[in-house]
C-alpha cells in the first residue's frame, strides 16, 4: 500500500526538465559522466537484465529515468534538483545504503552525480513504460477473507442424528459416528479392559499402569470404574508431568543457545527448569487455559504485585538469543522467533511468512507482522535475580545461574515495516497491535509493550482460533491424527478439519467449561470413540487406511519420553518425583522421567535426537516419526539399555523361582497382561537352551524391552 | 504440493519409513540406482530434474577461513602498495596491505595458479576448478559457518547435507546418507549438520575422528559383551515375539517397518564396522594421507564415499579451535596448515581418481570466508612475521573438483587487491544452487513444506554457475 503511495508522491514531484537551459550540455554530461558509471557499477543488479535474471535487488532499476524517479523498495532513487533527497546519492556516499557494495566510488564521481541531480537529472533513457510501473499492492479484502472457516468464530453444534445412537457416550461420539456412518463403516468393538487401561494410563500420565493398578481396575466391577480411573489419573501429579511435554514442544523450550563463543555461556538458561516446573504445576492445578496463556505472555503485567507466576514468562524468556544480538538485523531475527512461537503456537497462524512480504495465502499483511513484532521489540529478555543476595548488574542478575529467565518491559517502540525484511529499508511505522483479520475493528496496543493486551486478544472469546488450536493439539495426542492435520497452520495452506463441527463444538464447550484442560481430557478419554479396539477387520482398514474417520482406534507409537519411562518403570527404578533440575536421559544411571531431560539447542542429547525429538530452536507443530537402524542400535547396544536390561533381569529373576512365573511377571511389567501360551513356549524354549542361564535371561529380557509391544499402544 | 500429497508423505513416513533415506525427494519409491536413470522418487518431484553429473559430495571444510591471497588468488599489487590502507572504510587496524610471501605459479597443462604451499595439489591442477570470486554475507564465524552450511545465518534451517539426504536418499541402506567427520566439534557445532525441520534421519551423523577405534566412531555399533552369534540368536527370539504380535494386528506396516529396521541395524553393525575401520588400509596409502586428524579423516571419507554415502563432510578443525583463523602469524600458520591440508587433499584426489570415483564425486574445498588482503597487527609491533589477517567475506576462493566440474579452470576474479569479488561473482547461495544442480536437482524445486511455506536451501536466492560445469 505504502509503496504505491510513494510512487504517486514521486511522480507528482517530478520537476520539468530544464526549461530553457542548455539541455544538450546536460545530455552530454549525462552520457560522459553518469551513464558509464551506472552501466559499469549498477546495472548488474539494477536493470531490466538483472530483473530478467531474477537478480534485481531492492526492486530498484536505474536503467531508465522513470525507473530512477520511481525508485525501489525504499522510495525514489532520484529527486531531480534535490540531491540531498536523492537516495541514489546517499547510497553512493555510503550513507545508509552502501553502493556499489564493492567499494565507494571516487569523490569526483560523487560530485558528478550531485551536479547531475542538481541540474535536473537529465536522462534520455526510456523503455517500455509498463516495465517500471510497480505492482500495486493488493488490498486485503478482510470481509471476504473472514469467510474462510478458520476466521469464523466457532459455534456450538447439536450432536448429529446417528443410526447407532446407543453407541454414543459423549457428545464427540455423535459427531464421530456420523462421519463413520457417512462412509458406510461401523465402529470397532470396545478394546478389552486391560488394553483400555494401558492406553488411558499412558495417554494421561505417559506411564504404564502398575500391576496393582491393573489388578484393582479388573476387580472393580461397579459402575463408574472407568470414570474413577480417569479421575485418579487426572489427580496424579504425573498427569502434569506428561502433558507438560506437549506444551514444551509448542514453546520450543530449551536451556541454552545454538551458538557459543569460546566458553561464554552467559546467554544460556541454567534455570530454565523453573519454567518447566511452572507448567507442570499449572497443568496439575488445571489452571484455565486462557489464564495459562495470559501468564506466559504477561505474568509481570497481569499480576504486577504477585511474583508467584513470574516463571511462566519463560515461554518468551527462554527463546533463542542469536549470535551478534544488538545489531538490528539480528534482533529482527529474534523478534521473528517470538512472533512465530506466539502466532503458530497459540493461533495456528504462520505470521512469520509476512516478515518480508504480505502473506501469500492468508490475509496477513506485512503491517500485521510488524505490529506484532513491535510488541517483542518493546520487550526485553531478562535474567531476574532469584533473590536479594545474588550479585546484580542493574536490575538483572550478573550470572544466569542466579536468575530466573523471563522477560520484562523494554523501551517501547513501534517498528517500521522493513521492506522485504531488510532492516535498512524502512517503510511506514506500524502501531503495535493485533492481526487485522482477527478483530472486527483494528486493535492497537497502548500500554507498555502491549504484551498484556496481546494476551487478552489471544484469549478473547471472540478470537476464532485460540480454543480450536489447543483442542486440536490435545486431540492429536489421543488419536495420532489431529482434526486439523496441520496443527500450527490453520490457514489456506493448512489442512481442513476432518470433523469441523466436532472441532468447533468441542472448542466452544471447552471455553464454556472454564477453559479446563482436564474437562477436555474427560470428554475424550471417556468417549466411545476412544474405547474402540485398534484391532479391527481388514475391510475397515482397507476403507480408511489413514483412519481419518475413526472407525477404530489408531495404533500409536510411544514418544521417546514414554518409551524410556516405561523401560525404567519395568525395572522398578523409575523416579517419579516432580520438578527440579535436568538430567541426561541416556545416562545409564539417570532414573528420573524423560521430561526432565536437559534440552539443548547447541547439542541436543543424541538419544532424543535419534528418536524424533523436535529441534528446540523453533516451535514444533507436531513430531515426525522416523524408524531407523540407529534407533535399534541404541536399543540393542547402548550403555543405557544394557544397564536397564541388567536391572530388569534382576528384578524378574528375584521375583520367583520358576521361569514360568518370571515370564508372567515380566509380561505384566512390560505389557500389563499375561503371556499367551505360544509366548510362554517361545520364552521357555529360549531360556532352557544353553548353559549360561543368566545370559539367556538377559537376552530374553532385552528382547521384551526391545519388542514392538513395548513401543506401541493398541 | 496439495493436501493429499502431504498426507501421503506423512503416511509414508509412518508406514514405509524404514531405513535411511527411503523418503528421498519426499517419496518412498526410490532407494537405489535412480541416479543412473535420472528417475527419482514421487512427492514434490517426480524424478531428478535433469541428468546428474555427480552422485556424492565431499565437502572439505577449512574452518576459520583460509587466506585467498596466500593460496589461490595472487595479488602483486599488495607488494606495490604494501602498508597502504585500503581507500574504503578499513578494519585493518592500520597495518595496511600485506603481500603474500608465497610464490605463485601456473600448474599443470591448464595453468591453474596456486601458491607454493600446495606442491602436491599442484599435480591435480587440471582437476581443479578454482572459484576466485566467492562472497558471503558477514565476516563472522558463526553466521558465516551457518550460511556456508545451511544458507541462513540463524540456526533454524536444514544443512546442505540434510537437503541432499532428503532429496536423494541414500544408496546404501546400511549407512546414514550424510556423515560428518570432525575431530571434536567446530564452532557452532551440530547445528552445522542439522536437519532442522526435515525428518530426523536427515541429520548428519557426526563422527569424532580424534579416536579412530570403530566403536568410538559409531555409537552403539557393538554390544559390549555379546558375540554376533549371540545377538543373532536374540534377534531371532525377538523376531518370533514381534511376529506373534504382528499376526494379531493385521500385519500393520508400521510394526513391520520396526521389524525390518531391527534387521537393518544388525546388518549395519557389520557394514559400519567394516567401512569405518581404516586399520586395514595399506601402509603406503596411510602414509600418503598422513597421520594428522585431517589426513585420517580424508582416508575415512574415501571409504565412506566408496560405500556410497551421499555426502561426507570433513572439518579441518582442532579441538574446538579454528585452525585457519590466522589473526596472527598468518604466514607461518598457512605454511603448516597447507602442508597438512595439501598432502591429504591431494592423496584423496589421487585415490578417488584411481578408483574411478572422482568422476561422480563432487569435491568442494573452502572455508566460511577468506582473509583480509591487509594485515592485522598491533601498530607498535614491527615484526612482520607476527602479522595476521582478519576475517574477509567480500571476496575469497574455494575450489571444486570432479563431479562434472570443469577441471583446470580459474573462475571469477577479485579486484586488484583481492578485496572484492568483481568478476563472475559467486555467492554462497550460487554455490549451493550449483552443487544441487550437479546432483541433478533444481534448487528451486527441492522444497519442504513447513510452517506454512515451501522452504528451500537457497531460500529466494541462488543462481547455478553454469560456467564451472563441464
Amino acid at each position: 500500500m505504502h509503496r504505491t503511495l510513494l510512487l504517486f508522491v514521486a511522480l507528482s514531484c517530478v520537476a520539468p526538465t530544464l526549461a530553457g537551459a542548455d539541455e544538450q550540455a546536460e545530455l552530454d554530461f549525462f552520457e560522459k559522466r553518469i551513464r558509464p558509471v551506472l552501466v559499469a557499477q549498477c546495472y548488474e543488479c539494477h536493470s531490466a537484465n538483472a530483473d530478467a535474471d531474477r537478480n534485481l535487488k531492492g526492486a530498484l532499476r536505474v536503467d531508465t529515468r522513470d525507473a530512477l524517479l520511481a525508485g525501489g523498495d525504499s522510495g525514489p532513487a532520484v529527486v531531480p534538483g534535490k540531491p540531498d533527497d536523492s537516495l541514489l546519492l546517499s547510497a553512493l556516499h555510503y550513507d545508509g545504503f552502501e553502493m556499489p557494495p564493492k567499494g565507494k566510488l571516487p569523490d569526483k564521481v560523487l560530485a558528478d552525480f550531485r551536479r547531475w541531480i542538481e541540474q535536473g537529472a537529465v536522462d534520455p533513457r526510456k523503455d517500455d513504460p509498463e516495465a517500471i510501473v510497480q505492482t500495486k499492492k493488493a488490498e486485503i479484502d478482510y470481509e471476504a477473507a473472514r469467510e474462510f472457516w478458520a476466521f469464523q468464530k466457532p459455534q456450538r453444534h447439536e450432536p448429529p442424528q446417528v443410526e447407532n445412537a446407543g453407541w454414543v457416550r459423549r457428545p464427540i461420539d455423535a459427531f464421530v459416528l456420523a462421519r463413520i456412518e457417512e462412509h458406510d463403516l461401523d465402529p470397532t468393538a470396545e478394546a478389552d479392559r486391560r488394553t483400555w487401561l494401558r492406553r488411558v494410563t499412558f495417554d494421561l500420565t505417559g506411564l504404564p499402569p502398575t500391576r496393582e493398578e491393573v489388578a484393582a481396575f479388573l476387580a472393580d466391577d461397579q459402575p463408574g470404574a472407568d470414570e474413577r480411573v480417569v479421575e485418579r489419573l487426572l489427580a496424579s501429579p504425573q498427569y502434569g508431568v506428561h502433558w507438560t511435554r506437549m506444551w514444551l514442544d509448542v514453546a520450543r523450550y530449551a536451556e541454552d543457545q545454538a551458538h557459543i563463543v569460546g566458553n561464554n555461556s552467559s546467554l544460556f538458561y541454567p534455570n530454565a527448569y523453573l519454567y518447566r516446573d511452572w507448567v507442570i504445576e499449572a497443568l496439575n492445578e488445571d489452571v484455565p487455559y486462557d489464564r495459562f496463556v495470559r501468564l506466559q505472555l504477561a505474568a509481570d503485567l497481569v499480576e504486577p504485585d504477585d511474583e508467584t507466576n513470574l516463571a511462566a514468562l519463560g515461554f518468551l524468556g527462554l527463546g533463542p538469543k542469536y549470535y551478534g544480538r544488538g545489531s538490528r538485523a539480528v534482533m529482527a531475527d529474534e523478534w521473528e522467533d517470538r512472533v512465530d512461537v506466539v502466532s503458530r503456537g497459540l493461533l495456528g497462524l504462520t505470521m512469520a511468512c509476512a516478515r518480508c512480504h504480505d502473506h501469500k495465502f492468508d490475509p496477513i499483511a506485512t503491517e500485521d507482522y510488524y505490529a506484532l513484532a513491535g510488541v517483542f521489540a518493546s520487550t526485553q529478555m531478562m535474567n531476574r535475580p532469584l533473590n536479594d543476595e545474588v550479585k546484580k548488574k542493574g536490575n538483572q542478575a550478573e550470572k544466569p545461574a542466579d536468575a530466573m529467565h523471563v522477560v520484562a518491559e523494554g523501551k517501547v517502540e513501534d517498528l517500521n515495516v522493513f521492506v522485504r525484511g531488510n532492516v535498512d529499508a524502512k517503510g511506514p511505522v506500524v502501531k503495535r497491535g493485533f492481526p487485522r483479520i482477527l478483530t472486527e475493528e483494528p486493535l492497537h496496543f497502548e500500554n507498555g509493550s502491549g504484551r498484556a493486551e496481546l494476551a487478552e486478544a489471544i484469549v478473547d472469546p471472540e478470537n476464532p482460533l485460540t480454543a480450536r488450536v489447543v483442542v486440536n493439539r490435545v486431540w492429536a495426542r489421543y488419536f495420532g491424527r489431529p482434526l486439523v492435520g496441520t496443527p500450527s497452520n490453520f490457514g489456506q495452506l493448512g489442512e481442513r478439519p476432518t470433523h469441523p463441527e466436532l472441532l468447533d463444538d468441542l472448542a466452544v464447550r471447552f471455553a464454556e467449561n472454564g477453559w479446563s484442560l482436564k474437562w477436555l481430557h474427560r470428554e475424550i478419554a471417556l468417549s466411545a470413540t476412544y474405547r474402540q479396539d485398534s484391532r479391527t477387520d481388514e475391510a475397515t482398514v482397507a476403507a480408511d487406511p489413514e483412519n481419518t474417520w475413526l472407525a477404530r482406534m489408531s495404533r500409536r507409537r510411544l514418544p521417546v519420553e514414554s518409551w524410556r519411562d516405561a523401560v525404567l518403570a519395568a525395572n522398578g527404578r523409575l523416579d517419579t518425583s516432580v520438578g527440579g533440575k535436568s538430567i541426561q536421559p541416556d545416562d545409564a544411571d539417570a532414573v528420573r522421567r524423560t521430561l526432565y531431560s536437559r534440552i539443548s539447542r547447541l547439542d541436543l542429547n543424541p538419544m532424543l535426537r535419534m528418536f524424533d525429538f523436535p529441534d528446540p530452536n523453533v516451535h514444533a507443530s507436531r513430531r515426525v516419526e522416523t524408524t531407523t537402524p540407529l534407533q535399534k542400535l541404541f536399543v540393542l547396544n547402548s550403555p543405557f539399555m544394557t544397564k536397564q536390561v541388567s536391572h530388569f533381569t534382576k528384578r524378574v529373576r528375584e521375583h520367583a523361582e520358576s521361569d514360568a512365573e518370571r515370564i508372567d511377571f515380566a509380561y505384566e511389567l512390560c505389557f500389563a497382561r499375561e503371556p499367551t501360551s505360544a509366548e510362554r513356549e517361545i520364552a521357555l524354549a529360549f531360556l532352557s537352551d544353553g548353559d549360561d542361564t543368566e545370559k539367556r535371561w538377559q537376552q530374553y529380557a532385552q528382547a521384551l524391552l526391545a519388542s514392538n509391544e513395548m513401543l506401541f499402544l493398541d | 504440493m496439495n493436501v493429499d500429497l502431504q498426507l501421503s508423505r506423512r503416511s509414508l513416513l509412518q508406514r514405509a519409513g524404514a531405513g535411511f533415506g527411503t523418503i528421498g525427494l519426499t517419496g518412498a519409491l526410490q532407494s537405489a540406482g535412480m541416479l543412473g536413470t535420472a528417475r527419482a522418487a514421487n512427492g514434490s518431484l517426480d524424478g531428478l530434474h535433469h541428468a546428474p553429473k555427480a552422485k556424492r559430495v565431499l565437502f572439505l571444510f577449512m574452518n576459520g577461513g583460509p587466506s585467498h591471497v596466500d593460496t589461490f588468488d595472487p595479488k602483486p599489487a599488495l607488494l606495490k602498495h604494501e602498508g597502504e590502507n585500503p581507500t574504503e572504510r578499513s578494519k585493518g587496524r592500520g597495518a595496511g596491505y600485506m603481500p603474500s610471501p608465497f610464490r605463485f605459479a601456473p600448474q599443470g597443462e591448464s595453468g591453474v595458479v596456486m601458491s607454493e604451499l600446495f606442491p602436491h595439489l599442484a599435480n591435480h591442477a587440471d582437476d581443479l576448478c578454482v572459484i576466485r570470486s566467492m562472497h558471503t554475507d558477514v565476516p563472522n564465524h558463526e553466521p558465516g559457518l551457518l550460511i556456508m552450511n545451511s544458507g541462513n545465518q540463524q540456526p533454524i534451517r536444514p544443512s546442505l547435507g540434510s537437503w541432499l539426504s532428503y532429496g536423494l536418499g541414500s544408496e546404501n541402506r546400511s549407512l546414514p546418507s550424510f556423515v560428518v567427520l570432525c575431530p571434536g566439534l567446530p564452532v557452532v557445532g551440530p547445528q552445522l549438520w542439522s536437519n532442522a525441520f526435515l525428518p530426523g534421519r536427515h541429520q548428519g551423523m557426526s563422527v569424532d575422528t580424534n579416536d579412530l577405534a570403530v566403536e568410538k566412531l559409531v555409537a552403539n555399533v557393538r554390544h559390549p559383551e555379546w558375540s554376533r552369534g549371540e545377538q543373532r540368536e536374540q534377534l531371532d527370539l525377538l523376531g518370533q515375539i514381534n511376529r506373534l504380535h504382528l499376526a494379531s494386528r493385521h500385519d500393520d506396516p508400521a510394526l513391520e517397518s520396526q521389524i525390518r529396521s531391527m534387521e537393518m541395524a544388525f546388518a549395519m553393525q557389520r557394514e559400519a564396522t567394516e567401512v569405518f575401520d581404516t586399520s586395514g588400509e595399506p601402509k603406503h596409502v596411510k602414509e600418503a594421507y598422513g597421520s594428522t586428524p585431517y589426513g585420517k579423516s580424508c582416508l575415512l571419507a574415501r571409504r565412506l564415499l566408496e560405500a556410497d554415502v551421499r555426502m561426507v563432510q570433513v572439518y579441518y578443525v582442532n579441538k574446538g579451535k579454528q585452525p585457519w583463523d590466522t589473526h596472527s602469524n598468518n604466514d607461518d600458520k598457512h605454511r603448516s596448515l597447507c602442508a597438512d591440508g595439501d598432502k591429504a587433499t591431494a592423496a584423496l584426489l589421487t585415490d578417488l581418481k584411481q578408483r574411478g570415483l572422482l568422476d561422480d564425486t563432487l569435491v568442494v574445498w573452502g572455508g566460511e570466508f577468506g582473509r583480509t588482503p591487509y594485515a592485522q597487527q598491533n601498530k607498535k609491533d614491527k615484526d612482520r612475521r607476527k602479522a595476521g589477517r582478519d576475517h574477509h567475506h567480500t571476496g575469497f576462493s574455494m575450489f571444486l573438483a570432479g563431479g562434472g566440474t570443469k577441471g583446470g579452470l580459474m573462475y571469477g576474479n577479485t579486484d586488484e587487491f583481492g578485496m572484492h569479488a568483481v568478476e563472475n561473482r559467486v555467492h554462497v547461495h550460487d554455490l549451493h544452487a550449483t552443487i544441487l544442480h550437479l546432483m541433478g536437482v533444481d534448487h528451486e524445486r527441492l522444497t519442504y513444506r513447513y510452517s506454512g511455506r515451501d522452504f528451500r536451501l537457497t531460500d529466494v536466492h541462488g543462481r547455478v554457475v553454469h560456467d564451472v560445469i563441464a
